[in-house]
């Protein structure tokens, strides 16, 4: 607490006349109150995002200055209760301990760093004595007001930093206000809101223009919690659970054409090692290459969420590089890199931790050349474990030389015997593979998957696991696909013929699967996901709306990067060469709307002071004509003053006088029918008045 | 703002300092050093400056950080946001400007005062139709007043500046300025109007007695002559000083007399001759007594005549003759 704050806290308050280099202005109930509303109002959006006893601690800290500045104004005689500095020291340590504590011991970093801040405030807040202190809360809560963007920019978010902007005006306006009695508050909300309005075609212009970054200018620290979707491990039990969850994965537009839904296979990750139970992805070097297919070819753009995960999903095969929204040829951006792997995964150099949009074209096939002999090796490592699976594939192989008809073999197996494609498959301890084909017969798609593709590696036949997404969802409200987390799906891939060839048993089991969806497939009492159930009802299709809502905020605002404002200036025809181009332009418009501001305000006064222009018109008549009206005197007094000077017009100068004292201080405002009907007389009255010229001649 | 106009004696603020030449005139224009806007003043955009104010740029430099964090973390809604606050600062900017400008700003009348005192000069703001906030205005020294004209009202103020000296004191440059309405941005306009008022030379304290009248004698009496003895009382005639009514004849019912008394002074009209003092005092202290003697010439509502080199004024009485008389002292220019 500094020196000053405490004489100004005992100095007198500031008179109307005041000194213009007033240093330390004590704050005021009512700017006190102003500051601690807008504080609130900006730790509310974060607070869900903070742990609960640091949001607790941060709002409460508020709460308490509020209650201590009222209690103060209450019983005016007491000295103004003071927070000991020894108090705000120890809330300090307070607030340390719990984010140490929060972030499991880590202080600094970015979350951490949000959640001080977010107690700070209130500390600030508990010691703020002066109006600069207010400036500084002031700016500490517009910084707070973009932090809760870090977790979710959902329009929900946008919604919740509205009224802390207002009141962060409002605050402004009241710390401006000095010791004046201050307006309503209603009004002074109005007014920032109206003031914010006439800044949007500006901070529109701006969100347009402003260039922004490819690549970041620090370096972004992990994110503590771990996004749902898949992962570079399958184990039994893993996709089932995923597909619990109906968290959109990604949404898809498509250019023309949407492929039928059995063959909506999205790639995603290969895994090839497998350890007895979990399979694994296998880092490979060197790249794949693209197959060109004669076939119609399929262009799609896919808004993906962050996965945290370096994977871009695309229908397979990827006939060529995705193309991230915006980059042209001549461009290729380092921090986004994308790349082909052997076994074909498009894969990103960094990963997917902000809302990503790229453009694919697929061409739909199921099966293409070997690339490497690495990757037939690789593919083909005996399976630990599950001796009773190794034994039955040798008896198939025994009975199937062809590889072919091996195949064909295993999937009649799957078809024909008593197998069970559920949601909420039995764990499978100890060889998991012997365990789902001899024991329990009851599996999620990785169980088939998995099994399937043991039987071919045991059999001598290259195999491997593919996980990813099949499916998806045409939402009717905006011609789009959804395709969620509960489409999560494996199938296998399996060298036959010279050509890795897609097989998915699951479709042996449960053809509906592939066909309608998973809820199709599974028996009744299963625990569905409400979005992936095939009747949704209202519920369901009320998210479909908010949902087509959702994906046109991801897409133009959320989703509005470097890349999108290179789209829309190529669109525009500007290119980086005529940049003097852009900044004319840009002076261009800024300047077009500070006149066209200028201009509404002055339009606006002209009509809502209309009571004031007609009786500025008649004491500027008058004053032409000799007799202006002195500074002190009211309307009442000029008007006898006039009608002594010129007594034929004496009930003119009595109607403007009374109908403008009227309209002016007795409240007419809030009645309309009243206040019309004065503003009729106090024009008809000024009409009646003679010209200047007439009025000093006449008599 | 610094006092840009001398205190006093100052120079003839009717005399402009500058001299015709382009540089000079875009100076006047932009500082308008001298008093040249002889009548009311409009301000219109060319003569209001903004510029932003402390609070200004700390919100300003928040909304940088802001936007560096927006670039960083890729956040759209921060942009969103940050855009939005910086349309609000922007769109303050043009009201502070809306809120000075079309303001017509008029000289009234320049008062008068002793040294030592402070010197109000009359001024009138015409917000026009439309109403004005927060509208500071501020003299050469630092005094300000601060007021809300509301729409289509003339306010009528008055602005003090210190008298310091004796001499002609000039209002010099007025500076109107306004932080409405967030207080981020500041926006003045500078008014020079020719307004001077006089400041008269401080009256000596503990002045000797008026010299005697032109009746008497002994013109450096040590009496003072409403000490003098009562010579008589005679009735009340208009324009005798209230403290010569005989209180006791009214309380008695006798009617309205005034005190008649007969000092060791003479009589008649006063004369105070700057020749006729001590040779031992300066200039300054001259006036000083003479100021001194004026008022208690006045007090005494006994005429006076005033002689100084370079002025000299017929025996009077009243208002007016004694404006005279302290005004001829503080113009006094050897």
């Amino acid at each position: 607490m500094s020196a000053d704050a405490l004489t100004a806290r005992r100095g007198r308050p500031p008179r109307a006349r005041t000194s213009a280099r007033a240093t330390a202005q004590p704050l005021t109930l009512s700017q006190i109150r102003w500051v601690g509303a807008m504080l609130i109002a900006a730790q509310l959006p974060q607070a869900p995002y903070v742990p609960l006893w640091i949001a607790l601690f941060g709002i409460t800290l508020v709460g308490l200055r509020l209650w201590l500045a009222r209690r103060d104004a209450t019983r005016r005689t007491a000295a103004p209760a003071r927070i000991p500095s020894w108090t705000l020291v120890l809330f300090a340590i307070a607030a340390a301990w719990f984010v140490r504590v929060s972030y499991g011991g880590h202080l600094a970093g970015r979350e951490p760093s949000v959640a001080f801040l977010f107690i700070l405030v209130g500390i600030k807040f508990l010691e703020s004595r002066t109006r600069r202190d207010g400036t500084l809360l002031v700016c500490l809560a517009s910084f707070l007001l973009i932090t809760p963007f870090l977790s979710s920019q959902s329009p929900f978010a946008a919604l919740m930093a509205v009224p802390a902007m207002l009141l962060l005006g409002g605050t402004l306006d009241a710390l401006n206000r000095g010791a004046a009695p201050a307006p309503p508050w209603r009004r002074t909300l109005l007014r920032i809101g109206a003031m914010l309005l006439q800044g949007l075609p500006l901070a529109a212009m701006l969100f347009l223009m402003f260039p922004r970054l490819s690549a970041p200018l620090w370096g972004l620290p992990q994110d503590y919690a771990a996004q749902s979707g898949l992962s570079d491990t399958m184990a039994p039990g893993m996709i089932s659970e995923l597909s619990l969850s109906d968290a959109v994965a990604f949404r898809v537009d498509f250019d023309g054409p949407v492929p039928p839904a059995s063959q909506r296979y999205w790639r995603g990750p290969v895994l090839t090692r497998f350890d007895g139970r979990v399979w694994s992805a296998l880092l490979q070097r060197g790249s794949g290459e693209f197959t060109p297919d004669e076939r119609g070819d399929y262009r799609y753009t896919v808004t993906l969420e962050p996965s945290n995960k370096p994977w871009l999903f695309a229908l397979e095969l990827p006939t060529r590089l995705p193309q991230l929204a915006g980059n042209t040829d001549d461009f290729t951006d380092p921090g986004r890199m994308v790349m082909l792997t052997p076994d074909r995964q498009l894969i990103t150099r960094a990963a997917i931790t902000q809302v990503t949009r790229y453009t694919q074209v697929s061409a739909l096939r199921d099966h293409f050349p070997a690339a490497s002999a690495l990757d037939v090796r690789l593919a083909k490592l005996p399976a630990r474990g599950n001796p009773r699976t190794r034994e039955l594939a040798l008896a198939l192989r025994e009975r199937h030389p062809e590889d072919r008809d091996y195949v064909a073999a295993v999937l009649a197996m799957f078809h024909d015997e008593a197998f069970v494609y559920t949601l909420t498959p039995p764990l499978l301890p100890t060889d998991p593979v012997d365990m789902f084909l001899f024991d329990e017969r009851r599996g999620f798609c990785e169980h088939f998957a998995s099994a399937f593709t043991v039987l071919l590696r045991d059999a001598g036949i290259p195999a491997r696991v593919v996980t990813g997404y099949q499916g998806g969802e045409i939402n009717p409200r905006g011609g789009y696909m959804i395709v969620r987390q509960s489409d999560a799906h494996a199938w296998s891939e399996a060298l036959v013929d010279g050509e890795w060839q897609r097989f998915d048993p699951t479709a042996a089991v449960a053809p509906s699967r592939i066909e309608r969806g998973m809820a199709s497939a599974l028996p009744a009492g299963e625990p569905v996901p409400l979005f992936a159930r095939l009747d949704g009802g209202w519920l369901k299709s009320a998210q479909l709306t908010l949902d087509a809502l959702n994906h046109a905020w991801r897409r133009d605002i959320v989703g509005f990067n470097d890349a999108r404002q290179r789209d829309l200036w190529r669109d525009l025809n500007i290119t980086a060469r005529n940049a003097p181009w852009i900044m004319g332009l840009a002076a261009l418009l800024v300047g077009g709307w500070g006149a066209a501001l200028l201009a509404l305000l002055a339009w606006r006064r002209r009509h809502v002071e209309r009571t004031t222009a007609l009786w500025h018109a008649a004491c500027t008549r008058l004053a032409a004509a000799g007799l202006p009206r002195m500074p002190h005197e009211g309307p009442l007094d000029y008007a006898r003053r006039a009608s002594a000077r010129w007594p034929q017009f004496a009930i003119a100068f009595a109607a403007i006088a009374e109908s403008y004292a009227a309209l002016r201080y007795g409240g007419a405002a809030s009645r309309p029918a009243e206040h019309a009907a004065l503003l009729a007389t106090l024009a008809r009255a000024v009409d009646v008045l003679p010209p200047p010229g007439a009025l000093r001649t006449a008599v | 703002m610094a006092a840009d106009v001398p205190a006093s004696p100052a120079p003839d603020p009717f005399v402009s300092p500058v001299a015709p030449g382009y540089l000079a005139r875009q100076r006047q224009r932009v500082f308008r050093h001298a008093p040249h806007d002889a009548d009311a003043v409009v301000l219109r955009h060319s003569r209001i400056y903004i510029l932003p104010t402390r609070r200004g740029l700390a919100v300003i430099g928040t909304l940088a950080v802001m936007l560096l964090a927006s670039l960083n973390y890729g956040l759209s809604l921060g942009f969103v946001v940050t855009f939005a606050l910086s349309g609000l600062v922007a769109a303050s900017l043009l009201h502070t400007f809306r809120n000075l400008a079309g303001i017509e700003v008029k000289p009234l009348s320049a008062g008068e005062s002793f040294a030592g005192g402070r010197l109000a000069f009359a001024l009138a703001i015409d917000g026009g139709i439309a109403p004005r906030e927060a509208i500071t205005l501020a003299a050469g020294d630092g005094e300000s007043v601060r007021v809300d004209v509301s729409a289509g009202a003339v306010v009528p103020l008055s602005v003090e500046r210190v008298a310091a000296q004796r001499g002609r004191l000039a209002l010099g440059r007025l500076t109107l300025s306004s932080d409405f309405p967030l207080g981020l941005w500041r926006g003045w306009a500078y008014v020079h109007f020719p307004l001077a008022g006089v400041v008269f030379p401080a009256p000596e304290m503990g002045a000797p007695p008026l010299p005697a009248g032109a009746a008497g004698a002994d013109a450096y009496s040590t009496a003072r002559s409403d000490e003098a003895d009562l010579a008589e009382l005679r009735e009340f005639r208009h324009g005798d000083p209230l403290s010569r009514i005989a209180w006791k004849a009214v309380a008695r019912g006798q009617g309205w007399y005034s005190k008649q008394f007969e000092g060791s002074g003479g009589g008649g009209p006063v004369a105070l001759d700057w020749a006729a003092m001590p040779a031992g005092l300066d200039t300054e202290a001259r006036l000083s007594r003479l100021a001194a003697w004026v008022l208690a010439a006045e007090h005494a509502a006994r005429a006076f005549a005033l002689s100084i080199p370079g002025a000299a004024l017929p025996p009077g009485q009243g208002r007016e003759h004694r404006r005279a008389a302290l005004t001829a002292l503080a113009l006094y220019n050897p």
